[in-house]
């Protein structure tokens, strides 16, 4: 994607610029979606995706560029453009890179390394035709019919693959490869003047074999279930209550409360409530929280990170207590953490941040999730969560619920729809008093300032004692 | 290949394979400037372009796109493309015949000012910011700049091009008094940087911000509403969704059925306008080469038109309103421009609560369904005295509350919402359900 004589002539130039540090990223994606709408296909894209970005640190300040013009007489304007942008020498820089002959030796002794296939793909996409993909795409339809309230049913099915190279002025030269697969199920159903809907897409980090782990058929059964059960249910209750937040997706709550107030995308600068507080009691002693960027396929796994860092299993919290925030590279600048190989963008139009990978809550000491509900007189089961919104400066959180239950007398009653829980994520982690065993992880996209990436959240089945539950009073 | 020559290379490629097809290129230019603790201490400046193209083969429609322009990549997302194509089932579908559109420049010089005085005007935003002691961080404060080329061009005929373009202003401060701390963001944008004004997005985001701090719990209750225009904007681009041509011709919309019967209280007039001379969302021709018009969708309460392209007006057998949308990485869409709720007389609030901002949209409303369940900031107010309210939520469904709006104010706001501009203004509601401590 580009020559090692042209990446070190474009870091030193950085770096005569007076840039501290120096850092190209490049990348290529070719990405494959399928659409399809009551069994037929509805659309259909390829693209082809390239750019380089640059990015310059001057201390802890941070200029990037990204063009995806990749020609080398673009790719040296784009430096000048910067070192201009920044004004004339202010910063150290120049010592420290080696020069390079008109040959192109000398210069950085670059440490080449390369992604081993951990998480690549057994049956990659070249494997089958796209009429092979529309016929999966079509047993996900039929899945879905299992009610006539069943009225439309949408199958997606996304392919990407994406080469990075990361190169800097420390001498990494790092190449990755990602292979990830996504099969989404979206049904509508409805009955009289109600409409609802109901969404499951699996996904994981490798090829077409994620459509026999999850075949399309019982993808599009679980969509249609989940519509049929919203469109059964009656409208939620409003107050403040006990909740038990059902296992895998569940795991949102914590990614949103707690994950995003812990990267130091918002700790470095002081806009997290969580910010300074290493080695305090910052939650329950019921949870331990863990985010890994090495599980092995995982939806948010990667060999390295956006910043050409091998990637890491990362306690978070232990017992409660804060053991690591999420750091990147100019996180560690600014607060002397240790990076994490958490630096992760959308890609080469984003210059990375500090972001989560696989984020989870472990197991706990409840062996039966039916313990979790006793001696609960009154209060809401959120089976299955959508998607929330965090203020980490604030700590303020909320988030859906799609599948919900009321629970009555320490049993599971009738089903509830439309609930949302509010809340402050500081809060709401001090009570979680007690979790189960069953974890489990669901793949999401997560959206940030460096853009929206793949993570996974997860959790075991876990109980909160009270949690403000919006929904019709 | 410069963008010209690969949408010209593309069209000359489909017509030797005796095909239809449409190429969309656009390139975009931005710039970012942070500021921080009195320092630009962030610069972004991006380049990124890309070319589309929409094949359509027998009555069956392809895309593909690519961001590299050499001969390899266009070949290979044109087979794709026509591999796209054939894997439909045959259903009419056509590329639009297409005209000399002329060549448009909608932003002129606006953004053509020295960087140095861009900074300036962040330093400024943030000093605004800072002045007041109760600023104990920011998340970020930032100047942006954006500037979009469009270029188009069909085997039937299409060829235009135009530019445009906005600056902005936005902050992201956190504030504290006592034990109360509240985050807030806003911005300000105009289609000229000169147009910006730092002190007044200052003041006008420690106000937006500053008057949430000291709030207690509202208990749960119905009460009387007034939305401002922030929160109009979100309920505006979620109605939307059942308005598009597309959610309409998928058999997904709930109105479907029901143009020219009453869908909203007689306050409501809802129109898109893309020559709107506020012009933020402006555009001479919408992504497939259709001239730009005035659309009526809401007339006093009645369903009048939904928003389509070439082919949701096909499939649903109504008029195209040239509201085609689409990059060069996207399959066809429809976007409304600059959607604008038309100003009333204005609104009253005796006793019941102001919604100033609601949050979790995209994951607590369904809008096929209408049901919306969200986090809310607010006012509470009673016997004409107001103070802050948090941590609550409020559930409605959107298709109820239409019907319910008593009012309409005269504070018309324009914000980026959705995927383009609403002109939006506050709306007053005469009972809700809100859930709180």
């Amino acid at each position: 994607m580009l020559t090692p004589a042209t990446a070190e002539s474009l870091l030193q130039r950085a770096r005569r610029g007076g840039a501290d540090f120096a850092e190209l990223y490049v990348e290529r994606w070719r990405r494959r979606a399928l659409r399809v709408l009551d069994a037929e296909l509805e659309d259909a894209t390829s693209a082809i995706e390239q750019g380089v970005g640059l990015r310059l640190f001057f201390g802890t300040d941070v200029i990037y560029a990204y063009t995806n013009d990749l020609a080398d007489a673009a790719l040296g304007e784009l430096v000048e453009t910067l070192v201009r942008l920044r004004g004339s020498g202010s910063g150290s820089g120049a010592d420290g890179v080696g020069s390079v002959d008109e040959r192109g030796a000398g210069g950085l002794d670059l440490r080449r390394r390369q992604a081993s296939g951990l998480h690549a793909p057994s049956a990659p996409f070249e494997s089958q035709s796209k009429g092979w993909r529309l016929e999966r795409l079509r047993e996900l339809d039929a899945g879905a019919r299992i009610d006539p309230a069943v009225k439309q049913v949408e199958g997606r099915l996304l392919e990407w693959e994406q080469d990075v190279l990361v190169v800097n002025s420390e001498g990494d030269w790092v190449e990755d490869r990602r292979v990830r697969t996504r099969c989404v199920a979206g049904v509508i159903a409805s009955e009289g003047d109600q409409t609802q809907t109901g969404y499951v897409g699996p996904g994981l980090s490798l090829g077409l074999e994620l459509l026999e782990l999850h075949p399309p058929a019982s993808i599009g059964a679980s969509a249609a279930q989940r519509a049929l059960l919203n469109l059964r249910a009656r409208p939620a209750p409003a107050g403040t209550m006990p909740v038990v937040i059902g296992n895998g997706f569940g795991g949102v709550i914590f990614h949103e409360a707690l994950g995003h107030l812990i990267e130091t995308t918002s700790v470095a600068r002081r806009a997290s409530v969580l910010c300074g507080k290493l080695g305090e009691q910052i939650a329950s002693p019921a949870v331990t929280y863990v985010d890994d960027g090495t599980t092995v396929h995982g939806w948010g796994s990667s060999e390295f990170d956006d910043e050409g860092m091998p990637t890491e299993r990362t306690v978070l919290i232990d017992k409660g207590v804060l053991n690591a925030y999420m750091v990147d590279r100019w996180g560690a600048l600014k607060t002397g953490y240790r990076r994490t190989g958490s630096g992760r963008r959308e890609g080469y139009t984003y210059a990375p941040t500090s972001r989560m990978r696989n984020t989870f809550v472990m197991p706990g000491d409840v062996a039966d999730p039916a313990d979790l509900f006793a001696g609960i007189e009154y209060g809401l089961y959120a089976k299955a969560m959508g998607g929330g919104q965090v203020k980490p400066g604030s700590g303020e959180y909320n988030f859906a619920v799609t599948e919900g239950y009321l629970i009555r007398a320490g049993e599971v009653a009738e089903s509830v729809r439309g609930a949302m829980l509010v809340g402050k994520g500081p809060d709401t982690i001090m009570k979680v008093d007690a979790v189960a065993t069953d974890l489990s992880t669901e793949p999401g996209m997560c959206g940030s300032l460096s853009g929206s990436i793949p993570t996974e959240v997860g959790q075991p089945h876990l109980r909160v004692s009270e949690i403000v539950v919006g929904g019709e009073a | 290949m410069t963008f010209e020559t690969a949408k010209d290379f593309l069209l000359r490629r489909a017509r030797e394979r005796g095909l239809d097809a449409e190429v969309l290129a656009t390139s975009q230019r931005e710039l970012g400037l942070g500021a921080n603790d009195g320092r630009v201490d962030e610069i972004t400046h991006a380049q990124r372009g890309g070319v589309g193209v929409r094949v359509v083969s027998a009555g069956r429609v392809g895309y593909a796109s690519s961001e590299a322009l050499d001969a390899a990549s266009l070949e290979w997302m044109l087979d794709e493309a026509i591999e796209n194509a054939e894997l439909q089932t045959a259903r009419g579908a056509q590329l639009p015949a297409g005209r000399a559109l002329g060549r448009h420049d909608l932003i002129g010089e606006g953004l053509s000012a020295a960087v140095e005085a861009k900074a300036a005007a962040v330093l400024e935003l943030e000093r605004g910011l800072r002045a007041d002691a109760r600023v104990d961080a920011a998340a970020f404060t930032r100047y942006g700049e954006s500037e979009t080329e469009a270029v188009l061009g069909s085997t039937r005929g299409a060829d235009g091009g135009y530019r445009n373009g906005y600056a902005l202003l936005l902050a992201n401060p956190i504030m504290k008094q006592g034990d109360s701390i509240k985050q807030g963001y806003d911005l300000d944008l105009g289609k000229e940087f000169h147009a910006l004004d730092p002190n007044r997005t200052a003041q006008h985001i420690l106000e937006r911000v500053g008057r949430h701090l000291g709030a207690t719990a509202l208990r749960t209750g119905r009460h009387r509403a007034v939305f401002e225009p922030h929160v109009t904007a979100d309920i505006l681009a979620l109605l939307f969704v059942s308005l598009s041509g597309k959610t309409v011709a998928e058999g997904k919309s709930r109105l479907a059925q029901r143009l020219g019967e009453r869908i909203a209280s007689e306050h409501v007039t809802l129109v898109d306008d893309p020559t709107h001379p506020i012009g933020l969302g402006s555009r001479p021709f919408d992504a497939e080469g259709t001239p730009a018009r005035r659309t009526v969708m809401v007339e006093r309460g009645i369903l009048r038109s939904f928003l389509h392209n070439s082919d949701t007006a096909r499939r649903t057998d109504q008029e195209n309103t040239g509201h085609a949308a689409r990059s060069y990485a996207s399959t066809l869409g429809v976007s409304f421009s600059n959607l604008m709720l038309e100003p009333g007389a204005g609104v009253t609030l005796d006793d019941g609560v102001v919604v100033t901002d609601l949050m979790g949209v995209h994951a607590g409303a369904n809008p096929i369904s209408g049901d919306v369940s969200v986090q809310g900031h607010g006012l509470r107010v009673e016997g004409g005295e107001s103070r802050p309210v948090d941590n609550f939520a409020i559930a409605f469904n959107l298709f109820r509350l239409l019907e319910q709006i008593e009012a309409v104010g005269d504070d018309l706001t324009w914000r980026p919402a959705g995927s383009g501009i609403v002109g939006a203004v506050s709306l007053q509601v005469d009972a809700l359900s809100f859930a709180g401590a």
